[in-house]
């Protein structure tokens, strides 16, 4: 197989890029390029986020007047609300300017989370007990290991190439096909979450904006590109060739994984007034944090 | 093999002989604060859906010594903060303690043993950030950092962050979203409604 998922990915790419490049998005210089600027954010100690919230540092919002028609505005107009809420310190934003596709993504996504996902996903939790399913968890994770050993080395992060070379020989044999993480248990060689998107960022390249994927969920331009590359890194896909097959094997994956984290999405919304907004944030601000590891 | 087991319990030790070495003030206070909420949490005198009220009255007490809902407030309004009145002020830092506390008694009502490993500290004497992870059952590592500033010779607590996600920069973007949107009444109104539906 390989070969159909790819194209609809590749798909997809032509319709961005298409966007890109007659929409002029990125016409409005985008606060969120700047990777330096945001490595500033959470590595610095607590005073630093302080200073742009001391009054008085208001700047003026310029052209932005907060009106709801303004923001939904065609894409020459994005960009306005990031610029005033990266003011505000401790935090740009990543630009949106497909947000009123995002959100009906993120509608979509929501849906087949609470109609799908978590109800055979539950189900799922009842027949199989949890010990197991984290074992399945790990031997898909093992399986993958070339996209987090490749990305390590993309990086230059050589020791992590060799925590991953070796966990992988480790508990591929004494981990049982990789059902136990005797690496991290016992040697303690923890994972390196390390993925195409992180290399990219490593060399420079901003995220571009955010896209929340359907099924894929959050994710931005740079983190879609790196997926679709990852999906010629996954052993899996050289493995099981057939398309349903393949599809079948990544659905299992899925279904097992999230059968492990019902409850996060649900303690997001409780907790969020916007859970868009909230769920776009957590998604940058989590990404940063992996990029800056 | 057998000698490897008997090696595992010194280094464990010594690993919290070191940390309690590391350990100042601030990492003190989260430790006794995470104590005291893990004792209610486990305790079986508060269990059953009669004593969650209690139990949960509890929890609030505990966070409320800790926490600094007045420097959350103005952190997460940020610009916004200083065009209120104090009233306005006011009302918000209350409804937006009882979002945090639900969110917060949302996260630890499900506690079931998971480990907390205190990681060490960062400390300029009067802010700091305090490094924990916590090992769930289901072998994921969580990492979680509180930042903290010393008010009246007490640490406070002004943000936590889980896995790189902080709370109140997370807050920041709700908030700011909604009032640049509509109007900070209306973002008043979402509060009050969200903070009714969770009690």
């Amino acid at each position: 197989m390989g070969v159909e998922p790819k194209y609809v990915v590749f798909l997809l790419m032509g319709v961005l890029s298409g966007f890109l490049f007659s929409g002029g998005v990125y016409a409005a210089p985008s606060p969120v390029l700047d990777l330096d600027h945001h490595s500033l954010i959470h590595e610095t100690d607590a005073r630093e986020s302080w200073g742009d919230e001391v009054p008085g540092t208001e700047q003026p919002k310029g052209g932005s007047t907060g009106s709801p028609v303004l923001l939904c505005q065609v894409a020459g107009q994005v960009g306005m609300e990031e610029d005033s809420e990266a003011w505000e310190g401790g935090g740009a934003s990543i630009p949106d300017p497909l947000e009123p596709v995002n959100r009906a993504f993120f509608q979509f996504n929501d849906k087949l989370y609470f109609w799908i996902l978590k109800p055979v996903g539950q189900g799922y939790a009842k027949v199989v007990p949890q010990p197991a399913r984290v074992s399945i968890r790990n031997f898909f994770s093992n399986l993958v290991m070339p996209i987090r050993a490749i990305s390590c080395l993309l990086q230059g992060k050589m020791e992590g190439v060799g925590i991953e070379v070796l966990r992988f020989v480790v508990n591929t044999t004494a981990g049982f096909a990789g059902f136990q993480d005797v690496a991290r248990q016992h040697l303690d060689l923890p994972l390196q979450d390390e993925d195409l998107g992180q290399v990219f960022a490593f060399w420079g390249i901003g995220p571009g904006f955010y896209i929340d994927l359907p099924f894929l969920g959050p994710s931005s331009l740079r983190g879609t590109v790196g997926w679709a590359g990852q999906l010629y890194l996954n052993p899996l896909d050289y493995m099981v060739e057939d398309v349903w097959a393949n599809i079948g094997v990544r659905s299992y994956d899925l279904v097992n994984r999230s059968s492990l984290r019902i409850g996060e999405y649900e303690s997001l919304k409780r907790a969020a007034l916007d859970p868009y907004v909230s769920l776009r944030d957590a998604y940058y601000q989590y990404r940063i944090h992996q990029i800056e590891k | 093999m057998r000698k490897g087991f008997r090696v595992v319990p010194i280094f464990l030790l010594m690993g919290f002989l070191a940390s309690t070495a590391l350990a100042g003030e601030p990492t003190e206070a989260i430790q006794k604060t995470t104590d005291k909420i893990i004792a209610i949490v486990t305790d079986p005198a508060l269990k059953g859906p009669a004593k969650s009220e209690e139990k949960a009255k509890l929890i609030r007490q505990a966070v409320d010594e800790r926490f600094d809902w007045e420097e959350m407030s103005r952190r997460t309004l940020a610009r916004h903060w200083q065009d209120r009145t104090d009233a306005q002020k006011k009302e918000f830092m209350v409804l937006f303690a009882e979002l945090l506390e639900a969110t917060y008694l949302d996260k630890v009502e499900g506690y079931s043993g998971e480990k907390v490993i205190y990681e060490g500290e960062r400390s300029d004497g009067e802010y700091a950030v305090v490094a924990v992870k916590i090992v769930t059952q289901k072998e994921t590592e969580i990492p979680v950092k509180y930042r903290m500033k010393k008010i009246k010779n007490e640490w406070r607590v002004y943000d936590i962050s889980i896995t790189g996600v902080s709370l109140i920069n997370n807050y920041r973007k709700q908030f700011n979203s909604i009032i640049t949107r509509s109007s900070f009444d209306s973002l008043m109104e979402k509060l009050e409604a969200k903070v009714k539906r969770e009690e």
